[in-house]
């Protein structure tokens, strides 16, 4: 499901900076904390990642079951139990590793490559043209069918859904990066480099890439939210991985368990817990695009 | 006649696209493990029926000769014989494809109706109350896990109001315009669901080139020459906007047409999204390579659509 | 005026896609029966797949096909077989079985259906090999021959006391006159393109909305129910991939009868609900782990023994299955095979001190941490989702015993693909009808069987299997299995954990079911259909 949706966030409305010098940053800095969204999204972001890192100090892990089955919140189970027993807050709270997990993993790739891919493209133009094909061609394909075939002929495992969501998130990257790199390469600065030095390796990491990292961020961001809500989709089909709670995992054992409709709690907080991480990654990139961008501050 | 000469290139490079899907599915299939003789046969079968199995699919001969005669096949208008339905493969995909269709059609149709208008709203509010409510709209929709808020949907709409069909795409019992009026109420769900993750993206996108057209010189000068905000807002803002969001039509509908699985799995909807998992989990490779290869066509065709209304919209394109 | 051509443009793509999902079908004349003109309503979570009942592998398939494609033999709650078309079955001699047919059965195009019919299944079958589990029961078939138009007598290649039966229960008749104009019966699709289908049980296939429904209309003479014609004038199959969808569906009314087992948990809570009645089906198979013997630890005795006491059998059944299932003595006859179960073989006790002792026993020695220096691979699949949720449960109550069981669940497919190869240490499935004990020790226990998972190979095992499929002495063959099933028990050449009964749920408003044993058959077998109408009649 939902693949794009995200993407278009970022794709307009700011425009080339060329690079960003400290003030710049503190200037960002300093627009973004004046917008409570953004403040609020990051807060939140803050909030589940200390939950995924403390998580033994939250809750016990979830045990293989308990006692009584399918209740509802109540002082003990705050988020009530699934239809083993399974105290159900244990099990947010423990998926929430695996869901950042991934997001984090996946975005990485995806990121790394997708950026690889661009800067060397815009740098050398004889391989743009081919790196642009193959940018339209991959993000063609349809992604969702295409990460529940290969998930379920390879065999369900966290890694199994990190390489598989990372696969084709990159070109999303490449098509974002490429563009904000094809004007920064133009710029004199850049042909003043050229000059100086012969190492395109050196250019690339010294110039091209800082240029292009306001870029990065935001669709680190995007990227990774848009990876919880694939791993929840396929962990939802089964494709999950059954070793490791995630969010998507308490959603697929509600759903084969049939207990969806009557046990809300069992659909309620995991939908909760990604609804949050993805709304505050979304919340998170527009602020911090309004931020960056002098002309749509707020004065 | 000209302003469909820039089509052109874009064939050729829709054809490559649709080898390229082909391929990947073709070799996915092949390369990745999964045995189809087993997926059909009972589990005791034996390594006789096996090898019969898998000399009937020609799955025993060499990969590049498989490879060889598929596109063959396919140039030719051959997506051959389902391993586990013993049917054409066009058959099995016109089953369900009208129906992906129409799901998705109304959804996006709906989606965008819905959605410009917000973004304007969002746009010429900016800053404001109403603009934070449309922003945080827009992103929790596109937040939202399908499969939860498609059984909320149901719980609350088919079971405690009655108002709406559970399950299906139209009633068994009802004919003529009844029919009609049963394919409605059974899209309803389905489509709403589609419909609120995806409008975050067109709400958000036309807000901020909304943001960035009324900055520019031409509306500035618009404005200077004393036309109302509203006809300025709605004319000459707005049709350049626009062209962002027909950008973006292209890429979302070849990605909501194969996407819907989870929603079509919750609604119980006959989609081509569901007979791809279904075809997955029964490893019948011809349905799936035929799929994925009607998937592709069906992105290159709406990217073709949408680069043609572009050509419209956007003044510049008519010349080049 | 952007807007209004994007809402032009809108217009048309909605239209043109009305137009391609087909127009709206005419009315047909209005029906002339009144009594009985009710249709009901049953869900499936899986599309048909194939309409050949020779090849038919999945739940609707089979639940379809069987409407339309009678079956010699059915089933009793003990397992034992009853007449449906067979009134009479046994054998001539040793090498030879006969069938006793009705003569009032008709296929629904008007042509009798005969003993021709009979033998012609069974032997084209046995030349095209289709894929479904009927070829599989025809391994000892030699041919068949229909001597009159009700009797059918067929020879074997060597002598098997249970072909008559497996083959009665198993295998679907096929009209002759239908069939035999494809090639072979291994590729026909009888998907109705060719004049519809042609049926001899109570409901007759006519139109079909893939993904969504499966419209079956009633035959008017059905002789095998009193009355002799089914009570319901349609019966209609949705599909809701979601068994979430499918209760909610059965509680707003939109369907009449879920034909999938419910879920454990949600049995208890079905029940309390009003306007649904739950129905039990005695369950006639098993859940077991089988240890593979290929792998050099678990090709030692104590280290299968120590396995089988690190498993909380009480807990699984308790929890797991809501006490739905019963224990079967750690032994392949379950007490549901009445002549058959010997309550003196008793269960692997939970106790993970006696496993620790076991495996020290095997010339293990715990690590730092009281692990032993072994670990498993345990395979599962995931769309078996009682297996996926007791997997855990195993893998948990082995940790404590030092043992570990790393947990492999996969699609279905890769599943059966590494069980086929043997790509596992520890298999964990279950089976729906394991009626006939020597058919499934031969399946299950002799080398090179299908389902030999454990790959064991026991000579001693081996004598009493092929004693008992020879010996057509009922006493006999009872006392050959009960030796064979304490083997297979004592050296834990199988752990079977359980028979799972299996719960239906259906609207109150119908009653009128039988129910059948196992998914297979439960309340959607042809005389619970036909037989099946509104309370208020």
């Amino acid at each position: 499901m939902r693949n794009t949706a995200a993407v278009a966030v970022e794709v307009t409305g700011s425009e080339p900076v060329a690079f960003e010098n400290g003030r710049a940053s503190l200037q960002t800095w300093r627009a973004f904390r004046r917008e409570p969204l953004g403040m609020l999204a990051l807060g939140i972001l803050l909030l589940l990642v200390i939950a995924a890192v403390a998580a033994p100090l939250i809750a016990p892990y979830p045990p293989s079951y308990g006692d009584p089955v399918l209740a509802s919140p109540n002082p003990q189970h705050w988020f009530g139990t699934d239809s083993l027993g399974r105290d159900v807050f244990g099990e947010v709270v423990w998926g929430s590793q695996q869901s950042i997990l991934v997001a984090v993993a996946a975005s990485a790739i995806a990121i790394v490559v997708g950026t690889v891919i661009a800067v060397i493209g815009a740098y050398f133009r004889r391989l743009d043209s081919f790196v642009s094909v193959l940018v339209d061609v991959t993000l063609s394909l349809p992604v969702l069918p295409l990460m529940i075939l290969i998930a379920a002929l390879v065999g369900p495992s966290t890694t199994t859904i990190i390489l598989v969501v990372a696969a084709f998130s990159w070109p999303e990257v490449t098509r974002l990066v490429r563009s904000q790199a094809l004007i920064v390469v133009q710029l004199p600065y850049v042909d003043a480099a050229r000059l100086m030095t012969t190492s395109p390796l050196w250019i690339i990491a010294r110039h091209i890439v800082p240029a292009v990292t306001p870029v990065i961020v935001v669709s680190v961001v995007v990227t990774a939210s848009r990876a919880v809500l694939s791993a929840a989709g396929l962990a939802f089909l089964g494709l999950g991985d059954p070793n490791a709670w995630s969010w998507g995992r308490i959603l697929y054992e509600a759903q084969q368990s049939g207990a969806m409709s009557s046990a809300w709690w069992l659909t309620l907080f995991p939908s909760i817990a990604i609804l949050m991480l993805v709304l505050a990654a979304t919340l998170l990139s527009v602020a911090y695009n309004d931020a960056r961008n002098p002309r749509s501050r707020r004065r | 006649m000209s302003r469909f000469l820039f089509l052109i290139p874009r064939l050729g490079r829709g054809v490559l696209t649709i080898w390229f899907a082909v391929t990947v599915t073709f070799l996915l299939l092949r390369l990745l493990p999964g045995d189809p003789a087993l997926a059909i046969a009972s589990p005791n079968m034996t390594e006789e029926t096996r090898a019969i199995l898998l000399k009937e699919y020609g799955l025993d001969q060499p990969l590049i000769v498989q490879y060889g005669i598929y596109l063959w096949q396919v140039v030719q208008g051959n997506l051959g014989v389902s391993f586990t339905q013993s049917i054409p493969v066009f058959d099995v995909l016109m089953q369900r494809l009208p129906w992906t269709l129409l799901l998705t059609g109304t959804a996006l149709v709906t989606t965008v109706a819905v959605g410009i208008p917000l973004g304007v709203l969002a746009a010429s509010h900016r800053g404001r109350f109403l603009d934070r409510l449309v922003q945080i709209i827009g992103v929790t929709g596109q937040s939202i896990f399908v499969p939860s808020i498609g059984v909320l949907f149901l719980f609350v709409f088919g079971l405690m109001l009655g108002w709406l069909p559970i399950g299906g795409a139209y009633d068994q019992d009802a004919y003529g315009l009844a029919w009609y009026g049963s394919v409605a109420t059974h899209l309803a769900l389905p489509a709403l669901s589609l419909m609120l993750v995806q409008l975050g993206s067109y709400v958000l996108t036309m807000r901020s080139t909304l943001i960035d057209a009324l900055r520019e010189d031409y509306t500035l000068l618009a404005k200077a020459n004393g036309l109302p905000y509203r006809r300025v807002l709605w004319r000459h803002a707005l049709r350049n906007a626009l062209l962002p969001t027909t950008t973006l039509i292209g890429l979302q509908l070849g990605f909501l047409v194969g996407g819907a699985v989870l929603t079509e799995t919750v609604f119980a909807y006959p989609g081509i999204g569901r007979g791809i998992y279904e075809a997955v989990t029964q490893l019948d490779f011809p349905v799936l390579q035929g799929a994925f290869l009607a998937l592709a066509i069906t992105v290159v065709v709406a990217n073709m659509i949408t680069d043609t209304v572009y050509g419209f919209l956007d003044p510049r394109v008519k010349k080049a | 005026m952007y807007p209004r051509k994007i809402a032009l443009a809108a217009a048309a793509l909605v239209a043109s896609a009305l137009t391609l999902s087909a127009c709206a079908p005419s009315a047909p004349p209005a029906a002339t029966a009144v009594a009985g003109s009710q249709t009901l309503t049953v869900a499936t979570t899986t599309d048909v797949v194939n309409y050949n009942p020779l090849i038919g592998n999945s739940r609707s398939d089979y639940w379809i096909t069987n409407l339309m494609y009678p079956h010699l033999l059915s089933i009793a709650n003990d397992g034992s077989k009853v007449p449906q078309v067979a009134t009479k079955w046994g054998y001539v001699n040793e090498k030879t079985g006969f069938y006793e047919i009705r003569h009032d059965l008709k296929w629904s195009d008007g042509q009798p259906l005969t003993a021709e019919d009979v033998a012609w299944t069974m032997n084209a079958v046995k030349k095209d090999k289709p894929s479904g589990t009927f070829y599989g029961q025809l391994a000892n078939l030699d041919t068949a021959t229909a001597v009159s138009p009700t009797r059918v007598e067929f020879t074997l290649t060597k002598p098997d006391s249970s072909v008559v039966e497996e083959i009665g229960f198993w295998g679907n008749i096929v009209p002759k006159h239908v069939f035999e104009k494809a090639a072979s019966v291994a590729k026909f699709a009888n998907d109705g393109t060719d004049g519809g289908w042609v049926s001899a049980g109570p409901y007759k296939l006519t139109k079909v909305q893939v993904g969504q429904s499966y419209t079956l209309d009633r035959v008017d003479t059905y002789p095998l129910i009193s009355g002799g014609t089914p009570l319901s004038a349609h019966v209609v199959f949705r599909v809701f991939p979601d068994i979430n969808t499918e209760i909610l569906a059965l509680q707003s009314g939109e369907v009449d009868l879920i034909a999938n087992a419910l879920p454990p948990a949600q049995v208890a809570k079905l029940k309390a609900t009003s306007g649904v009645t739950v129905e039990e089906s005695v369950g006639l198979g098993y859940a077991h782990m089988t240890y593979n013997m290929d792998n050099p630890d678990l090709a030692k005795l104590e280290v299968r023994q120590a396995l089988a006491h690190a498993v909380d059998y009480e807990a699984i059944r308790k929890v797991v299955l809501q006490g739905q299932a019963v224990s079967t003595g750690s032994s392949p006859l379950m007490p549901v095979l009445k002549d058959y179960y010997d309550s003196s073989i008793t269960e692997y006790d939970f106790s993970t001190d006696k496993s620790r002792r076991l495996m020290e026993k095997a010339g293990y020695t715990a690590g730092s941490g009281g692990v032993f220096p072994v670990k498993f691979r345990l395979i599962y699949s995931l769309q078996d989702s009682v297996t996926s949720q007791w997997a855990t449960l195993v893998k948990d109550s082995a940790a404590q015993a030092g043992i570990v069981i790393e947990l492999q669940g996969t699609e279905r497919n890769t599943y059966l693909a590494k069980t086929n190869k043997g790509d596992f240490d520890i298999y964990a499935g279950n089976f729906a009808i394991m009626d006939d004990p020597v058919t499934n020790m031969t399946l299950s226990y002799l080398p090179g069987g299908a389902i030999n998972y454990t790959h064991v190979n026991d000579s001693k095992l081996n004598d009493l299997i092929a004693q008992g499929a020879a010996t057509t002495d009922k006493g006999k063959k009872v006392t050959l299995m009960r030796e064979a099933a304490k083997i297979v028990r004592d050296n834990v050449y199988d752990n079977i954990m359980y028979t799972q009964n299996l719960y239906f749920a259906h609207s109150s408003k119908w009653t009128g079911f039988v129910s059948k044993p196992s998914e297979l058959l439960s309340l959607v077998n042809p005389v619970s259909l036909a037989g099946a109408h509104p309370t208020g009649k």
